[in-house]
């Protein structure tokens, strides 16, 4: 058993930003490590706990504002847990929003360079995958130009290719397969598809339930912040449906 | 020189993060990264021109005064400034990738010093012409000078960063206070000028002995190792402070931003 993902207990609240907290209030609390208990927040995530092995591909259902993207962040590193404690071995790559990462002043290459170095590799891997990733963009013509001259397709199908060229171990994926047009679509899916049977770990989060039963070993229900069952992707997707 | 990789992606990550900083402050200017060059120039002429003709100090070569302090000064000024919304203005990256956000404060500093950096050569010029003439105390003195002020900026500047990620009200006090902190310190005026009883009071201001250490370097060729350490023991202080206010801090960045 080796489990790469390993939560535990975890609970993440925010702060209710009805109103804003006065400074004295956050001077008084600062020795505090948590927010005062005062009630005045929302818990996004209760007492979830759940474990992922090596080579898994979790897929992560529920209703909009179940918890979803609040899980995938605290996986990512991005957010810290309020309670409990979340354990991820390996480096995590992030397919949340495309590009996000990509500064619009930059040219298609500087920001393959800085993203990659983001993602985790070094300048010399990078300036030496980088006539893949761009034949991969299929953007060879606009790759010297400033990013914000790019369509939006053009903006996703660079932020995905520097994605699957940096050796992820695990992937934390939201909703994302919908990349450019019909060829790349397919195209996408289908690199997508073998970094997933070449094992590496996936966590997967999507309102398309087809692509959560067709790819993933295991789908988990979230509800309200909780998990209301998991196991094969069949059954968790037909008792989700019943429920909705 | 064989880093391991992740020592060498962390070189590489603040490397380019310092790059992007430079290169997104002069895109769509004709001139590039020559205006780091141009723009300490222009000033040092301005102020040439303002003093010699207009407003005669008692001071010596007033330009050179003025400058010997003020070009470090303009430092940690823009980094200042610069930072405060280095995390603010990088939500979407603090959100969705993984890395050390202190980072993101670095660079900045990074970047502002190649002004620093540029405007060494006029310090040369106007040590040649009117001072003692730039001596080899110089090439110990500015990387070490350098490395203490950066530490020091680096402390205040994460503290002010991550708070203004809390608090955007603090940015704007930061302005205010930077305006103050200017003419507390002898940058226009020199320490001497400072009566005897308030001269401790004036020590307290950390950048009072730092500002003293790049005036004595440029103006009399000496390394004031005094001065020196006041500001290093300020600089660790101010450091460590900034690591652990801004490490707490950053634990809520998610929930903040």
């Amino acid at each position: 058993m080796s489990a790469i993902i390993e939560v535990s207990h975890l609970t993440k609240k925010f702060p209710s930003l009805r109103n804003p907290q006065a400074i004295k209030e956050f001077i008084v609390n600062l020795p505090r490590a948590s927010r005062s208990e005062n009630g005045d927040t929302f818990s996004a995530l209760k007492n979830v706990s759940l474990s992922v092995e090596k080579g898994e591909c979790v897929g992560i259902i529920g209703k909009n504002g179940a918890g979803k993207s609040t899980l995938l962040s605290l996986l990512l590193g991005t957010s810290h847990p309020t309670e409990g404690t979340v354990t991820v071995h390996g480096k995590r790559t992030p397919l949340l929003e495309l590009g996000s990462g990509f500064h619009p002043d930059l040219t298609g290459r500087e920001n393959i360079t800085l993203n990659a170095v983001l993602l985790g590799l070094t300048r010399k891997d990078v300036i030496a995958r980088t006539p893949q990733i761009i034949e991969f963009s299929e953007i060879e013509a606009f790759i010297d130009m400033p990013v914000r001259t790019y369509s939006s397709g053009m903006y996703l199908r660079l932020a995905f290719s520097v994605a699957i060229y940096t050796d992820p171990e695990i992937l934390l994926i939201d909703e994302i397969l919908a990349v450019g047009d019909e060829s790349f679509q397919k195209k996408s899916g289908d690199a997508l598809v073998s970094l997933i049977r070449s094992g590496v770990t996936t966590v997967f989060v999507s309102h398309n339930l087809e692509a959560v039963k067709k790819i993933c070993s295991r789908a988990i229900w979230l509800d309200h912040g909780q998990i209301l069952d998991q196991g094969p992707p069949s059954e968790v997707i037909q008792k989700y449906l019943e429920g909705v | 020189m064989t880093l391991t990789p992740t020592f060498q992606r962390k070189v590489d990550l603040l490397y380019l993060l310092t790059r992007k900083e430079i290169a997104l402050k002069y895109k769509r200017t004709v001139l590039g990264i020559f205006w780091s060059l141009l723009n300490p120039l222009l000033m040092a002429i301005v102020f040439f021109i303002a003093f010699k003709i207009f407003m005669r100090f008692q001071i010596e070569n007033y330009t050179f005064f003025l400058l010997s302090a003020l070009f470090p000064w303009n430092w940690f000024l823009s980094s200042m400034i610069i930072s405060s919304r280095s995390l603010v203005d990088n939500v979407t990256l603090i959100k969705k990738v993984v890395f050390p956000r202190q980072y993101l404060v670095a660079s900045v500093l990074l970047a502002q010093m190649i002004h620093l950096l540029f405007s060494i050569p006029i310090l040369v010029g106007l040590s040649s012409f009117g001072g003692p003439g730039p001596s080899l105390s110089w090439i110990i003195g500015i990387p070490l000078l350098i490395l203490v002020q950066w530490i020091f900026t680096f402390g205040i500047a994460s503290m002010v960063a991550i708070g203004n990620t809390y608090f955007h009200d603090i940015e704007y006090l930061v302005g205010i206070l930077l305006n103050l902190t200017f003419w507390v310190t002898p940058i226009t005026y020199p320490l001497s000028s400072i009566p005897a009883n308030l001269k401790p009071f004036f020590l307290l201001n950390p950048l009072t002995s730092l500002i003293a250490c790049w005036r004595g370097l440029f103006l009399e060729n000496k390394i004031l190792w005094k001065e020196l350490g006041i500001a290093f023991l300020f600089s660790l202080i101010l450091f460590q402070l900034g690591r652990i206010v801004f490490n707490k801090l950053e634990k809520r960045l998610d929930e903040v931003l």
